[in-house]
């Protein structure tokens, strides 16, 4: 199925977790943070949520700024 | 204050901001080093105590890389919100990187110019507002500005930071004058945040008084980052031991500094 992963176009597996896609990706968990469809999904429920098609995510970490 | 300088110790002087006493009047960004890596040094050399990131899309070719793994344990995050060109776009990227375990002080950086990258005093105020309402130890970097910094203490900023001249010009205090006012008229700290290039100028914000100062630029693009991290470490406590000393006056005449009983047109 298809989600849409900041911004761009992704094909995962079905009944694939938040969790599973940071893990898939190889994404820090510490201090990352995301948006599922517009809302800040805690870290707690990463694992408790299955992604649908048609989902955006935004998965963000903190970079060098001033 | 003690009866005598002739001992400055900085943590006898903290700064008192979102009910932290802070040792370090100078605050470091951690944008445009060569790489992540530095940091740890940088921050040990310039003793600073808050450090400011910004939250950005993962990058899939690095998706390790966060710059939060390079900071000690007791450093206070500052997050910004650069990248917002709205208060809403602001208020989200706060709530997020509360949400992402950084605490919750925000510096709100609100951008519309993409030439001179000045801030939108407006939309900054309605995110502090808001902000504050929130829980947020919020930090609006702004255009200085007094009629702007009174309503931001109004609606309950914990600091206000006027900018000397554009993000990461280094061309130092260019709105010097109008950050004087904003010391001498808010009783919030006031910290000077984007284009101080050189020590020198660290100093000079802290010798009239600035609260504290943010630098990142001027560090992160010097030929010896860590040398020059310290170099404002010194700057900044230098001017501050020069403002609480209270400097003389100014004249625009001389005033002889050696005695004028000269002896030499004497008959």
């Amino acid at each position: 199925m298809q989600i849409v992963v900041n911004g761009e176009a992704q094909n995962i597996a079905t009944k694939c977790t938040v969790f599973q896609l940071l893990q898939d990706q190889g994404v820090t968990f510490k201090a990352a943070v995301v948006e599922h469809n517009g809302n800040i999904l805690k870290q707690e429920h990463w694992q408790s949520t299955p992604l649908q098609s048609g989902d955006r995510l935004e998965i963000l970490v903190f970079m060098g700024g001033g | 204050m003690k009866e005598t300088l002739q001992s400055y110790d900085p943590s006898e002087d903290t700064l008192r901001l979102g009910g932290v006493n802070l040792v370090s009047r100078l605050f470091i960004g951690t944008g445009k080093f060569s790489s992540h890596g530095i940091v740890p040094q940088v921050l040990k050399a310039s003793g600073s105590q808050v450090v400011t990131m910004a939250l950005r899309r993962v990058d899939w070719k690095n998706p390790q890389e966060n710059i939060l793994t390079y900071l000690p344990e007791n450093t206070l995050l500052l997050p910004n919100t650069s990248g917002a060109r709205t208060a809403d776009e602001a208020i989200r990227i706060a709530r997020l990187a509360q949400a992402a375990g950084c605490g919750n002080w925000v510096k709100i950086e609100v951008v519309q110019d993409q030439r001179y990258l000045m801030p939108d005093n407006w939309e900054t105020l309605l995110a502090t507002e808001q902000l504050v309402k929130e829980g947020f130890v919020v930090l609006p970097y702004m255009s200085p500005d007094l009629g702007t910094a009174r309503r931001l203490q109004e609606v309950g900023a914990a600091a206000i930071m006027p900018l000397g001249s554009p993000i990461g010009s280094n061309r130092g205090l260019q709105t010097k004058e109008l950050i004087r006012i904003l010391i001498e008229e808010i009783s919030l700290p006031i910290i000077v945040d984007a284009g101080i290039g050189r020590p020198s100028e660290a100093a000079k914000a802290m010798e009239m008084g600035a609260a504290a100062v943010l630098v990142n630029t001027a560090i992160a693009t010097a030929g010896d980052p860590v040398s020059m991290a310290q170099a404002f470490r010194l700057a900044v406590a230098a001017g501050r031991l020069g403002y609480l000393a209270g400097p003389g006056a100014r004249r625009l005449e001389a005033t002889a500094s050696s005695p004028l009983t000269g002896f030499l047109q004497e008959a």
